[in-house]
């Protein structure tokens, strides 16, 4: 005997507000900078740099759109699983992409303390200065991405590969 | 101590120097934004930054007793009247994120405060601080470097 269950999900939370309607300036400026940020970088490396960044500062908006984007671009999905446990994963990634995954890291939890200098000179030695310049550029801009979708709210779901291009 | 590296694309450079701008002169109150730019330094530990706007504050009139306390702000409620503290209080969830969740409490607080667009302005504001503090603190761009 098998009847149908119906899987009842949570309601959908609102966004508190739409805050690139609210200040259009602002987000034009945040999109000119995510475009120079990026430039100059390989785009499958800068999806983990954003996927681990977005976990770690609990943006549910930005895993949704970058877990889409990395997938989109070829990502394997043991690969985007993993970034969460990277440091017992190791061996799924490059040693260049496990430096900037830690420097990622580093950069995006300041309030516990400084950006390491094993850290910084780790991604110095896989990254040319301004490759590595590009990289903490892009780092930082993902971290303003999480701050306005969590502080505002972003509702998770909706997004498909391609939105904001 | 010397810059890790002085590299920063030029590029980056203006387009975060425009989202800090705009942020600004959306929320309309530079002394209450330069409150707000040095407490995000200060939690995300930017020896630039400080240096830079505890000079632009000054340069304002903002009083040496709120920037005494600033640091401190919830427990000195003579300095800091109730449009400050959500604006602090806010600042310091947005900035801490690794903690948690902007908490409901403190956004509606400084939603009493502040209109929505100036609220939005006040976000991009931590949000654009947040920013120039990451690059500064991970380049180690050492303070003293700015003059008014």
């Amino acid at each position: 005997m098998t009847t149908e269950e119906v899987t009842e999900y949570a309601p959908e939370q609102p966004a508190r507000m739409r805050w690139a309607a609210l200040a259009p300036e602002v987000y034009k400026a945040m999109a000119r900078l995510e475009q120079a940020s990026k430039q100059g970088l390989d785009p499958r490396l800068v999806e983990l740099v954003r996927l681990r960044a977005s976990a770690i500062n609990h943006c549910a908006f930005c895993l949704d759109m970058h877990t889409k984007d990395a997938l989109a671009a070829g990502e394997t999905v043991q690969r985007i699983v993993h970034l969460n446990a990277w440091e017992e994963s190791k061996h799924f990634y490059t040693q260049k992409e496990l430096a900037a995954i830690e420097l990622t890291e580093a950069v995006t939890v300041l309030t516990d303390g400084f950006v390491p200098d094993e850290v910084y000179e780790k991604a110095a030695k896989h990254f040319e200065e301004a490759e590595l310049a590009q990289l903490i550029a892009c780092i930082a801009v993902i971290n303003a991405w999480n701050r306005f979708g969590v502080t505002t709210r972003a509702v998770p779901g909706h997004y498909q590969p391609g939105d904001f291009s | 101590m010397t810059a890790r590296t002085q590299v920063l694309d030029r590029a980056v450079g203006q387009a975060m120097s425009a989202v800090s701008a705009a942020a600004k002169r959306g929320l309309g109150d530079p002394a209450l934004a330069e409150l707000v730019v040095i407490r995000a330094s200060q939690l995300n530990h930017c020896a630039f930054c400080l240096d830079m706007h505890l000079a632009v504050a000054r340069g304002l009139g903002v009083s040496e007793r709120q920037l005494d306390l600033l640091a401190a702000w919830e427990e000195a409620e003579d300095a800091f009247d109730e449009r400050e503290r959500a604006a602090l209080a806010l600042t310091e969830a947005i900035t801490v994120l690794t903690d948690g969740f902007v908490p409901d409490e403190v956004y509606e607080k400084a939603a009493k405060h502040f209109d929505e667009a100036r609220l939005a302005h006040l976000i991009a504001l931590v949000v654009a601080i947040n920013n120039w503090n990451r690059v500064m603190v991970s380049r180690r761009v050492p303070p003293g470097g700015y003059t008014p």
